[in-house]
């Protein structure tokens, strides 16, 4: 997974291990306090910006890793 | 924050410290959007203003202009919480033996108007911020008052809770790029100080002021300018007062 978006789960959830099947479900620091933080992290560490359709689709790693992807970013390493 | 081509809405902006702010916006060439529930005060502003009749404590009738705000110009890019009314009452007023006791249906109402307003028409706009991703700055007209003033419950209470809100608000739309800031202005030389105050009183207020005079619309506008164009002023409450502590 690329090292900047481990870096920001692991900052914004708490996260030791980085499981591509955790949703927000499976997370207990995802609010949606935390979904703001990690909108924030992501457009700040890719350089990119969310749409408000982005930010409300990601609702797991997954689907976090599917918006990077639709913005042009390497999820793989 | 550039203020040039920002689509700028000012509530309780037909008069007063409402008109002060809006004008120095409008001189900024900001698109400048006037909530007012005085029609005729409205009638009376330059047609450079875009002008909406709004009672701000009517949830369904801010969302019905706000809706048509975004139809027109597409982004909310500032709010300014001014609208609001000062009331005097004592908790208990020692000289009416028929009923000493403060209206609770005046508190209800100014509650509504100073207070629920904040509310109504910031989450109603800041969702529109987020929607379209807009960095933008609300900004609350908060009061000395909010230190608690004798006479001035209601007032005092929502002023206290203005402040409350900004804070929150800072902390939660902040990292969604949304500045929240109050202004807490002393005692200004308006129309509504003069009809709340008697003579007497703004007498003993001036006394009071280290600076010995009311504060002028133009001091607290140009606080807003202030806050709107500071990119990193988030969360504050900047009292603008002569130095008067109560």
């Amino acid at each position: 997974m690329n090292d900047k978006l481990k870096k920001v789960l692991q900052e914004v959830f708490d996260l030791k291990e980085i499981d591509i099947h955790l949703t927000k479900e499976d997370i207990t620091k995802w609010d949606s306090l935390a979904q703001m933080d990690l909108v924030t992290s992501l457009e700040r560490e890719f350089d990119i910006i969310l749409e408000i359709e982005d930010i409300v689709a990601i609702s797991s790693i997954k689907s976090i890793c599917e918006v990077l992807k639709s913005k042009g970013i390497k999820i793989d390493n | 924050m550039i203020i040039k081509d920002s689509v700028a809405i000012v509530t309780g902006g037909g008069s007063g410290l409402g008109l002060g702010i809006a004008s120095v916006l409008l001189e900024k060439q900001a698109k400048v959007v006037v909530l007012d529930i005085d029609k005729e005060k409205l009638a009376k502003l330059s047609e450079k203003f875009i002008k909406y009749q709004v009672d701000v404590t009517n949830y369904e009738a801010v969302q019905a202009a706000i809706d048509d705000v975004v139809s027109k110009y597409e982004r909310i890019h500032i709010l300014v919480n001014n609208a609001g009314a000062i009331y005097n009452e004592p908790l208990i007023n020692v000289m009416n033996r028929e009923n000493m006791k403060h209206s609770y249906e005046n508190f209800k109402k100014f509650l509504d108007v100073n207070l629920n307003s904040v509310f109504i028409m910031s989450s109603i706009v800041a969702e529109k911020m987020v929607l379209k991703r807009t960095k933008g700055v609300i900004i609350n007209i908060s009061s000395i008052s909010a230190n608690g003033n004798a006479g001035l419950s209601v007032y005092a209470a929502a002023k206290a809770g203005v402040n409350a809100l900004t804070k929150t608000w800072a902390k939660e739309l902040g990292v969604l790029g949304i500045r929240t800031v109050a202004i807490a202005p002393g005692f200004i030389n308006t129309e509504s100080t003069n009809k709340a105050l008697s003579k007497e009183v703004i007498s003993h207020i001036k006394r009071e002021v280290p600076l010995r005079n009311l504060g002028k619309v133009e001091d607290i506008a140009h606080s807003v300018l202030y806050a709107i164009e500071n990119e990193y002023l988030n969360g504050a409450v900047i009292e603008v007062n002569g130095g008067l502590t109560i």
